[in-house]
Order: C-alpha cells, then sequence, then structure tokens
C-alpha cells in the first residue's frame, strides 16, 4: 500500500494562504493551509479566489496609485491586458486578455496588482506550521488542510499530513470530496479529523447551486466511513437561506450519517457574505447578493434536530 | 493571394439590443448578391462547441427566403452569449468535477470542420476583446459592434443605441407628465457605467433640468440651486436624468451615506466600493436612489426614483438602427469580400471602415468636455452637475 518516498523538499502544492490559530477548523488551536483549486462552484463561495487551480492575478482598483505617478504595468503586460482610459487615472484590467502570467506584480509599487497563489514545498509550508506546536499541545489542535478542495492535489497533501503525523502533529482536513476516489484513499489514511461538507440532499438542486451533483459525494462518503472506521469524521452543511436551511435537508443528512458511528457530529456553518469584495478584485460576477445570511432563531431550531439525533438535548456540545 | 469566402457564419456574442434580425438580414441578403451560403451559429459559439444541446443542430441554415419573414423588432433568432466565451468553458469531466477549460483550439478546428471560412460576430464592448484572441489564433472574423450605452471605441455609433436613446426619451416625456401632475422632481436613471451619452443625449431631447453623467462628477447643490431656479410657481415640477455610472464630486457630500451600512462587512472588505462594504453588487438603481434622496433634502419638493436599466434594450428598433443593421451586416459582407480579418466595421460618418480590432479594445468611448452634446446642453441651460 506504500507509494514510492516522496522527496518532500522537491514535492510543491499552489498555496492560497497559511492561516494561523484558526479555532473554527478542527479541534483546538489549529493552523489551516489553504490549497488552490476547487471541483464545485457553490455560488455562494466566500473564497473565489481559491477556485482555480493556478496563480490567479487580482487588482484592488483603491490602491492603484495612477498612471500619471506610475504606470510601469502598463509597459509590463505581454497581452495588453491593463489599460487606462483618458478619464481616470488608475488602471483597469481586461480580464479577458489577462492570462495570469504575473508579470504586472513585481513592479506594482503599492501592491495593487498581486497573485494569490504561490507554489510551496512539503518542508516550507511544514517548517511554518511547526512554529505554531506550542500552541497545539496547550489546545489539542494541529494542521488543517482547507481549501478550494484540498484532496485536489492529493499527493501534495498526503506528504504534507504524512510529515506533520512525523513532527507529532495532529491532522484534519476540510473537504467537499468531489473527487476522485483514489484521491480520497491516498490522503485519508494520514488525517486525524475529517470534516466534509453536505451541501444539499437533492442530487438536480445540487447540481444547480454547485455546477455539480452529489452522486460522487455520497459514494465516496459511505466508501470512506466504511474504509476508515477508526478516523473520526464531522459532517457539515453551511446553511444558505433559501438553498438549503430547511429541515428535510437536515433529517436526510442525519439518515445517512447516523449509521456510522464514526460521524461523531454534524455541524451547521451559517453563511456569511465576506466574499463578494474579493469577486471583484479578480473581475467576477456575485451571484448571491440577494442572500441574507441565517438569522439565529433559523439556526437554533435546526440545531436542536440535530442535538436530538445526537442524544444531547438540553447539554448541547457546543457553545 | 486571393482567398475565395464561399461559406460564412454569423453570431450573436453580446447582450440583446433592438433589432438584432436587421443586422443577419443584412448578412445574409449581401452574402447572397456574392453566391456564399451563410450558417447562422447558435448562442454565441454554443452551437458549435456543443452542438449536441440542439436538437436541430447548433448551426442554422439562412437563406433569403428565411430572412425575409425574420421580424426586425422580435427576439434574435440565433440566441447569444453574454457570460461566456470559448477560453473559459465551464463543463463537469469523467470524475465529476467541475472545471473551466480552453475550447479556443477546439473551436477553430470546429470551425474548419464545418468547412467555415469566416465568421461574422455581432458582439458588444466585453466580447470585443474574446474575439481578438480568436483573430490572434487564427480565427478570420470580421465584428459588427453593439452598444446600448454607445461606449465602443472607434466608431461614432454602435448598433442599438439609437433605439435605446428614442426608448428612453419616449419614457422620460411619460415621467415629465408624472412629475408635472405630482409637483415632484422626477429622478430618471439610465445604463451608462462608464459612458454618459444616452443619459445626456436623452436629457437634451427632453430638456431636462439637469443631466449627471460619469465624465463629470456631480455636486447635487449645484443641481438643487438650478433647480430651484426653475421650480416655481408655474412650473412645480423638475427633471433629472442621471446615468448609472454618475458618481459624486470628491469633496461634494457624500450621497450614500443614508443607504443601508454594515460594518462589520465593511470593514471586512476594505476595497469595496459600494455602500456597506459591498463590492460587486449590481450598482444599478442605486444612482438614482442617491440622487433622490439627496436632492429632497436639498430642494423644497418630494423627489421620487424610476430606474429604466435593461428596459431600455428590448423592444423593436428605431429607423436608424434597421438601416445601421442593414448596413453593418452588408460592410461586414464587404470586409469578408476584401479579405479584411481582425477588424470592426466602424460608423464613422460620412462611411462606413473597417478598423482593426486593436483599436477598439482596451478603450471606452466616453463623452469628451469639447463635446457638441455637452454645449448643446449648457445653451439649453440644462445642469451637468459642475
Amino acid at each position: 500500500m506504500e507509494n514510492a518516498p516522496v522527496n518532500t523538499s522537491v514535492l510543491k502544492g499552489i498555496i492560497l494562504n497559511i492561516q494561523h490559530f484558526s479555532t473554527h477548523d478542527g479541534p483546538g488551536m489549529r493552523t489551516t493551509v489553504f490549497l488552490k483549486g476547487c471541483t464545485l462552484r457553490c455560488k455562494w463561495c466566500s473564497n473565489p479566489e481559491s477556485i482555480q487551480p493556478k496563480p490567479e492575478l487580482a487588482y484592488n482598483l483603491n490602491k492603484c496609485i495612477g498612471k500619471d505617478q506610475c504606470g510601469f504595468c502598463l509597459k509590463e503586460c505581454p497581452e495588453s491586458a491593463i489599460f487606462n482610459v483618458d478619464s481616470d487615472t488608475q488602471v483597469r484590467i481586461n480580464w479577458d486578455l489577462c492570462t495570469n502570467c504575473g508579470k504586472c506584480v513585481p513592479v506594482c509599487p503599492p501592491q495593487a496588482l498581486y497573485l494569490f497563489g504561490q507554489e510551496m514545498t512539503v518542508n516550507e509550508v511544514l517548517d511554518e506550521v511547526e512554529q505554531d506546536s506550542a500552541f497545539y499541545r496547550e489546545s489539542g489542535g494541529g494542521i488543517t488542510l482547507s481549501g478550494g478542495e484540498c484532496l485536489l492535489q492529493a499527493d501534495f497533501a498526503a506528504a504534507l499530513l504524512a510529515g506533520a503525523h512525523q513532527r507529532g502533529i495532529n491532522t484534519a482536513i476540510e473537504t467537499a470530496s468531489n473527487v476522485s476516489w483514489d484521491f480520497m484513499v491516498k490522503v485519508l489514511p494520514h488525517v486525524d479529523t475529517v470534516l466534509h461538507d453536505i451541501k444539499l440532499t437533492d442530487p438536480a438542486r445540487h447540481r444547480k447551486w454547485t455546477g455539480a451533483d452529489n452522486s460522487r459525494i455520497r459514494a465516496n462518503l459511505k466508501r470512506a466511513y466504511e474504509t476508515f472506521p477508526d478516523k473520526k469524521f464531522i459532517a457539515r452543511t453551511p446553511i444558505i437561506p433559501g438553498v438549503n436551511d430547511d429541515e428535510e435537508h437536515i433529517r436526510a443528512t442525519l439518515a445517512f450519517i447516523k449509521p456510522y458511528k464514526n460521524v461523531v457530529d454534524y455541524e451547521l456553518l451559517p453563511y456569511m457574505r465576506f466574499g463578494e469584495s474579493k469577486y471583484g478584485f479578480l473581475g467576477k460576477v456575485y451571484e448571491m447578493q440577494d442572500f441574507e445570511p441565517p438569522s439565529p432563531e433559523l439556526l437554533a431550531r435546526l440545531r436542536a434536530i440535530i442535538d436530538e439525533a445526537f442524544d444531547r438535548n438540553g447539554n448541547p456540545a457546543r457553545e | 493571394m486571393q482567398m475565395s469566402t464561399k461559406r460564412i457564419a454569423v453570431n450573436f456574442g453580446g447582450s440583446y439590443v433592438p433589432g438584432l434580425n436587421a443586422v443577419i438580414t443584412g448578412v445574409v441578403l449581401a452574402a447572397n448578391e456574392l453566391g456564399w451560403e451563410v450558417l447562422g451559429i447558435r448562442d454565441g459559439f454554443d452551437g458549435l462547441l456543443a452542438p449536441e444541446r440542439y436538437p436541430e443542430g447548433g448551426l442554422l441554415k439562412l437563406t433569403p427566403q428565411l430572412v425575409e419573414n425574420l421580424s426586425a423588432g422580435g427576439s434574435a433568432i440565433l440566441g447569444n452569449a453574454t457570460r461566456t466565451d470559448p477560453f473559459h468553458v465551464r463543463q463537469v469531466n469523467a470524475e465529476n468535477q467541475v472545471e473551466e477549460v480552453d475550447r479556443s483550439g477546439d473551436l477553430i478546428a470546429k470551425v474548419a470542420a464545418d468547412k467555415i471560412d469566416a465568421v461574422i460576430s455581432v458582439i458588444g464592448p466585453r466580447a470585443l476583446s474574446i474575439l481578438f484572441r480568436l483573430h490572434r489564433q487564427g480565427l478570420r472574423i470580421v465584428c459588427v459592434p453593439t452598444s446600448v450605452e454607445n461606449d465602443i471605441a472607434a466608431t461614432q455609433l454602435s448598433f442599438g443605441f439609437n433605439s435605446a436613446l428614442s426608448f428612453a426619451v419616449d419614457t422620460i416625456e411619460r415621467v415629465r407628465q408624472a412629475a408635472q401632475s405630482a409637483r415632484k422632481i422626477g429622478v430618471v436613471e439610465v445604463l451608462g457605467e462608464h459612458a454618459g451619452w444616452l443619459a445626456l443625449q436623452a436629457g437634451i431631447a427632453v430638456c431636462a433640468d439637469a443631466v449627471l453623467i460619469p465624465e463629470i462628477p456631480y455636486d447635487l447643490e449645484k443641481v438643487a440651486a438650478k433647480l430651484g431656479e426653475k421650480i416655481n410657481a408655474g412650473r412645480t415640477y423638475g427633471l433629472v436624468v442621471v446615468a448609472e455610472g454618475a458618481v459624486p464630486r470628491a469633496g461634494a457630500r457624500p450621497v450614500v451615506e443614508t443607504v443601508e451600512t454594515d460594518s462589520l462587512k465593511a470593514s471586512l472588505s476594505p476595497g469595496a466600493t459600494g455602500p456597506g462594504g459591498s463590492h460587486v453588487i449590481e450598482r444599478s438603481g442605486s444612482a438614482a436612489q442617491a440622487v433622490a434622496l439627496h436632492l429632497q433634502r436639498l430642494t423644497d419638493q418630494a423627489t421620487y426614483p424610476l430606474v429604466l436599466g435593461p428596459l431600455v434594450k428590448g423592444g423593436p428598433p428605431t429607423a436608424v438602427d434597421r438601416q445601421l443593421g442593414l448596413g453593418y451586416g452588408a460592410a461586414a459582407v464587404r470586409a469578408l469580400h476584401e479579405n479584411q480579418s481582425g477588424v470592426m466595421v466602424a460608423f464613422q460618418p460620412p462611411d462606413l471602415k473597417f478598423v482593426p480590432l486593436a483599436e477598439a479594445i482596451n478603450k471606452v468611448r466616453t463623452v469628451p468636455d469639447n463635446s457638441v452634446f455637452i454645449q448643446i446642453a449648457r445653451s439649453l441651460g440644462i445642469a451637468l452637475g459642475n
């Protein structure tokens, strides 16, 4: 079952961000490593910069100091994708011509132009993650791989988590599980806690809101629960009003997970509109503008159903 | 080298505008005179890239007999493609994973396989760049510009603008009646994110009291002063036309302060441009609302905002657009006959010319300070907010 040994100072992944001191991405105080590239296109996505599996240019117009003082990017771009209109001084990006080559980034003094995503080796990531090891010991935390879809970079993720275990660091992943089973089986042996989404029950609605149906997700999860009885699984649903905030979905999810003793909890994550400004920076359009975060009353009602299913009525496990 | 074009295709790559069928008719009739065959590609390039989606195939044979019966006022028979492009085609792969793939190579191969010698694309400002890239990859292409905002560079007139303008004028005249009767100030918002042609020309045509356009940041105190002069016992209403992209002058009192602000969201979206920390939320409607709210405080009159928005893009074309569509369609065929490629048909009075796509992209045709329309507006006593 062992793969050929990997050279952890050579194998590279595309990292979006390494976030220290996360408290919502698994047990204890954690360091979350966001891997770039996703296999779904959820319309409520709050991290649009994590979707494409390659480095991607972003532009914050408000930081641009203008072509009169600077203008280096206009000369640097080989695709003529940066331009300026006479009526304003700041540059504009023609996203249809941009190839994300990144040549404009180093010549932009105010960092209005920047690239989302950089290549890092397994060891580079581990060295940064290990800096927080004192906090992990205190809090029972560790490393969490998130995304995008962290399983899309399966070899890198597996090497990273195996390396973390070697350094005595607890591991977790956040996944939507819409990948080939080969990827799941490569990574899961090195994971202590699997936080996985169950976004919608109905396949057609799943396709409408995320771009693909949920057949592979359900098949993968069932197989994962059965193949790895000793791992801890936690199901999660991002609650999006008008999309999946109904009792029916909560009950269907409970029915799906309850037969498996290794699925230890089911969490609801309220939708927040934090991502929308980032869509503008990437030249994309945010489609969820009419949606509001769910009310506390709604969340409480749905959580009560879960507490009942997990036999903790009157004594909820969470705050 | 003489290249004889025998079979050409036409498609729509932009948003809808009145009278797109006139362009098809122009292409088909002009091609027929040369003995060429014309195919229509459905939904931008989808008819070629995903023909299996269409029960009758992705290509539609366009004959003079067919176009004779096309309604000039009806919606375009070919469909269009506003937010898709062959360089980023979203698909679900064999692993059920969603991905965006570059299918420009496939597209060019499909064009060759279907023995299509050249494509005439009727497109808006955004699709110009996509067609420019396809041209660089070897596709023979001639573009016809459509824009109800008339913001495409290198042409004096984009197809669809005249019809939108006529409809806007017609509607604003009705708003005047309502404003007159209710003794209020009507604030009408029209399309125009970067270019104020529609607001300015419509405002002149109806003799509005003020016209606010993106090119001239406005100071509402000045607009209010002008309205104060004009509104009296005998004329108890006001009429303001505002382009959706009009913005207040720096230093003038901000007008978005009254819109609900979410401080948490704002703090998390430091680059946001909209109210409450939003950045890409549809701006349509916010210009009229902001101007109406603020004017209401600065004048004695009640105000009411009205947003025309995309309404002006529907309906039948005017005589000008019918002629322009037929002319553009025929000229595009002439360009191909003259072995031109990678060009856009442009109306530069009194001529229809062909300009390289490179001259049209990365530009926005805005209203210059010395525009004759600005002069006319000032002569008529229309306040421009500065």
